[in-house]
């Protein structure tokens, strides 16, 4: 039954070949070859799901004599089921939407060769497959994303992909040659029991050859998951075809989660580097979320809304939580899939009719009316940073009493915690007749996406990780020192509640200093231009290739 | 004659710099593909023959050198445009190479499959650049452009050729880069950082090769694609290549 996992990422590589050699026969009906397979192999994935979910597996499976190897294993199982799932989703709504591309057939080869990387990056069992997939599915992009061969812009971005993913090939390949010289083999089986046996057997540059292993693969991470500073081709890649982009920010830029997961019994002995991808995630979740904030442009938008959730998703790795970073993964993608298959719909219904009902939604954001009439403020401010930590703190203690032994878990309450209340805050300043009904409907929704992420996070994390020494030797590798931890708790607190209040003090009196205008305007400059890290590069790139050029010239071009 | 005077009239084909100039100078003036080919087949193979004959003493800088020669062509292959000089600064950057396997006593036969299987796309190149200059009087990237919606299956197979060229998964030039860095990264890690970079410079000077010829509007002109016998010759050349990438990474990793 295991052996099927081979067979699922097999057949759309059979899909690929087949459309490619009998294209001019099949006609428009290579999209049915191309779907027929991506559904057979999806319910295959669905089966060997199942198949894990009952106990089955881990299970490492050779190819022959060869170094190759395949894994069948939870992860595996679960992330082959989510890329066929989204693969499929995509596949569907190709048929039609490309329906009138001249290159029809090579789109649904190009979607059949990404899918087959994508699903032997998931299941590679050694390192010489991972590190093919991984560099494969790169190359597989830049050409889906140039799709439309007369497209100047879209090549530009597809190039700006390609090469960021290329910077984050390196690392992986350079962990990989130092596991292999270290342990002498490809297996990742056998190199992580041995790292379990021995976490500090080797050493390189006179560090512990963990750590550098573990940074190596959390850049990679970085690049694939565009993590500020390699983040730059992710909102821009918007010229590709829509099912493209689909795909790509519902999968395929979630590769980084599953890369630090894959290599977890790396991390779980590297606690430094998982505060390094903390702050790095940190920093992208805020840098992403702020520069969406100020797009006008709904793809682009969309584009740094990933880049935000992305930078979640690798914070949440840095604190321990891997698993709740593949639920992320898994959650993000189908919700930003949705989102940019129906993207065109939106905007095509927009020409028509903005379609935006004049409801105190569109009083509070369009029209920029507040409510006059409000509730005391003592209570709402009470409502506000209340509700939120008791729904929290409640689902989490249905899971497990010790949760909050965990440094990972205050701090993703943290944030859950601010979410909530600055949910609320914003229903309080809305317009509206019945204030209590938009609290009420608020503190509900927020209970049910709460209540849904606790117990599906923690089901993940029963699946992924059924170990409990290994959760929580994950969860202890991410700690860092008490005092510093809750100082930092103190000093973002303080941050976040002077926020609000002086927010509140400038809504009450409607008094902003000169001063203050000034460096908001000069702060909205510096995102309108996105912090100037495009135009760096753009300059560095211009200079290298001045010196390419000039290089050329001194030597005569020989 | 000294051993290191001696590996630098080596250095002419297995290119060291400067004197990785003599190559690209004899390339420039060749105007017949097939002796364009034929250049690109013999020389490192000749270069290796001497090599390996003459039972040298690798000296300490061999190594440096060998990784600025094969840097310094990967950057100046970015901005090149004509294919033919593009595929000899590539052959000079790659070939180069050949020297790291050889200070660390890899077997002649795996050399000699090494420089076979790294100049087999550069000769694909050089037939591809023929026909390029055949139908628009010269191979220039970034000067016709929309070879994909001209000529679509000229496009794809230059795409592959290219593809297979700048080492991808999974052509032996892949394979060989791997195992290089897997071989010099212990010893020397700044070496091997070298070599990465290299691989990356390939990649950009790739992909701008090919956006340069294959993106744009479709010609008004009608030009002739491929022919089916020669797309048959390209795709078994090229299937020859990842299947033997497949068998080398066997051997060698």
């Amino acid at each position: 039954m295991e052996q099927l996992i081979i067979v699922v990422a097999v057949l759309p590589l059979i899909s690929a070949l087949l459309i490619q050699l009998f294209a001019r026969r099949i006609g428009r009906g290579i999209a049915r070859v191309s779907v027929a397979a991506t559904t057979l192999s999806f319910l295959l994935a669905a089966l060997l799901l199942w198949w894990a979910l009952t106990g089955h597996g881990p299970q490492a499976m050779p190819l022959g004599n060869t170094t190759i190897i395949m894994l069948f294993d939870p992860l595996s199982t679960l992330l082959a089921t989510i890329i066929l799932g989204i693969s499929l989703i995509v596949h569907l709504y190709s048929v039609r939407y490309m329906a009138e591309e001249a290159a029809y057939g090579q789109f649904f080869v190009l979607l059949d060769l990404m899918t087959a990387a994508l699903l032997v990056m998931v299941i590679a069992g050694d390192l010489i497959s991972l590190v093919i997939a991984w560099h494969l599915v790169g190359v597989f992009l830049y050409f889906l994303l140039g799709q439309d061969t007369r497209s100047q812009t879209a090549y530009r971005f597809a190039f700006w992909t390609l090469i960021t993913y290329r910077i984050g090939d390196l690392p992986l390949i350079v962990a990989a040659a130092l596991l292999y010289n270290a342990y002498g083999t490809w297996s990742l089986t056998t190199i992580f029991s041995e790292i379990m046996a021995n976490p500090n057997a080797h050493q390189v540059l006179g560090l512990p050859l963990t750590e550098v292993v573990a940074a190596l693969i959390g850049i990679a991470a970085f690049a694939r998951s565009a993590q500020f500073l390699l983040h730059t081709w992710l909102p821009y890649t918007m010229d590709g075809p829509t099912p493209v982009s689909a795909l790509m920010h519902a999968g395929i830029v979630n590769a980084g989660g599953f890369l630090i997961n894959r290599f977890a019994p790396v991390f779980v002995h590297s606690g430094d580097v998982l505060h390094g991808i903390f702050i790095v995630g940190l920093i992208t979740a805020v840098f992403g979320s702020l520069l969406m904030l100020t797009q006008n442009d709904i793809k682009k938008a969309l584009g740094y809304s990933t880049m935000g959730q992305m930078g979640f998703m690798i914070m949440e790795c840095g604190i321990g939580a891997f698993s709740l970073a593949i639920y992320h993964m898994f959650a993000h993608g189908v919700f930003k899939g949705t989102m940019f298959l129906s993207a065109g719909s939106v905007i095509n219904d927009a020409r028509h009719d903005d379609g935006i009902p004049k409801d105190e939604l569109y009083t509070f954001a369009v029209e920029k009316q507040p409510t006059k009439a409000r509730q005391p403020w003592l209570l709402m401010a009470v409502i506000t940073l209340a509700v939120p930590l008791v729904i929290l703190v409640f689902a989490h203690l249905l899971i497990a009493e010790d949760y909050f032994q965990k440094q990972g878990a205050i701090i993703l309450l943290f944030f859950g915690w601010v979410t909530g209340a600055q949910l609320i805050f914003a229903t309080y300043r809305m317009r509206t007749q019945n204030i209590w009904r938009l609290v009420g409907l608020s503190v509900l929704s927020l209970v049910v996406v709460v209540l849904g992420y606790v117990v599906i996070s923690h089901a993940f994390d029963l699946f992924l990780y059924p170990d409990p020494a290994f959760r929580t030797q994950l969860y202890t590798a991410a700690t860092i020192d008490l005092l510093r931890f809750e100082v930092l708790v103190i000093i973002t607190t303080l941050i976040i509640v002077s926020g609000w209040i002086v927010t509140y003090y400038t809504e009450q009196t409607g008094y902003r200093r000169q001063r203050t205008k000034r460096m908001w305007l000069n702060f909205y400059a510096l995102i309108s231009r996105e912090f100037y890290i495009s135009d760096i590069y753009t300059r560095l790139t211009r200079t290298l290739l001045a010196i390419s050029g000039r290089l050329n010239v001194w030597l005569r071009w020989l | 004659m000294p051993d290191s005077l001696f590996i630098l009239l080596v250095g002419i084909f297995m290119p060291l710099f400067p004197m990785s100039m003599v190559f690209n100078a004899i390339l420039d003036g060749i105007k017949h593909a097939w002796l364009r080919s034929l250049l690109f087949i013999a020389w490192p193979l000749c270069g290796l023959f001497i090599a390996l004959t003459s039972e040298l003493i690798m000296p300490d800088w061999l190594m440096p050198l060998a990784l600025f020669t094969s840097a310094l062509y990967a950057l100046r292959m970015l901005t090149l445009r004509e294919v033919n000089q593009w595929s000899g600064f590539l052959a000079t950057s790659l070939w180069s190479l050949l020297w790291l396997p050889m200070i660390q006593d890899t077997q002649a036969q795996l050399l000699y499959s090494y420089a076979i299987s790294m100049s087999v796309p550069l000769v694909l190149l050089v037939l591809l650049s023929a026909g390029l200059e055949q139908r628009y009087g010269a191979a220039y990237t970034g000067l016709y452009g929309g070879l994909a919606r001209t000529i679509p299956r000229f496009a794809g197979v230059l795409v592959i050729v290219v593809v297979a060229a700048i080492a991808t998964p999974l052509f032996p030039t892949f394979f060989i880069m791997l195992n290089m860095v897997v071989k010099t990264i212990s010893a020397s890690p700044y070496a091997a950082m070298v070599l990465l970079l290299i691989w990356l410079l390939w990649s950009w000077a790739g992909a701008r090769l090919i956006q340069g010829l294959i993106v744009g509007r479709a010609s008004n002109e009608k030009i002739a694609d491929l022919e089916s016998t020669a797309i048959g010759f390209y795709s078994t050349v090229l299937l020859a290549l990842a299947v033997g990438g497949i068998y080398l990474s066997g051997v060698i990793l």
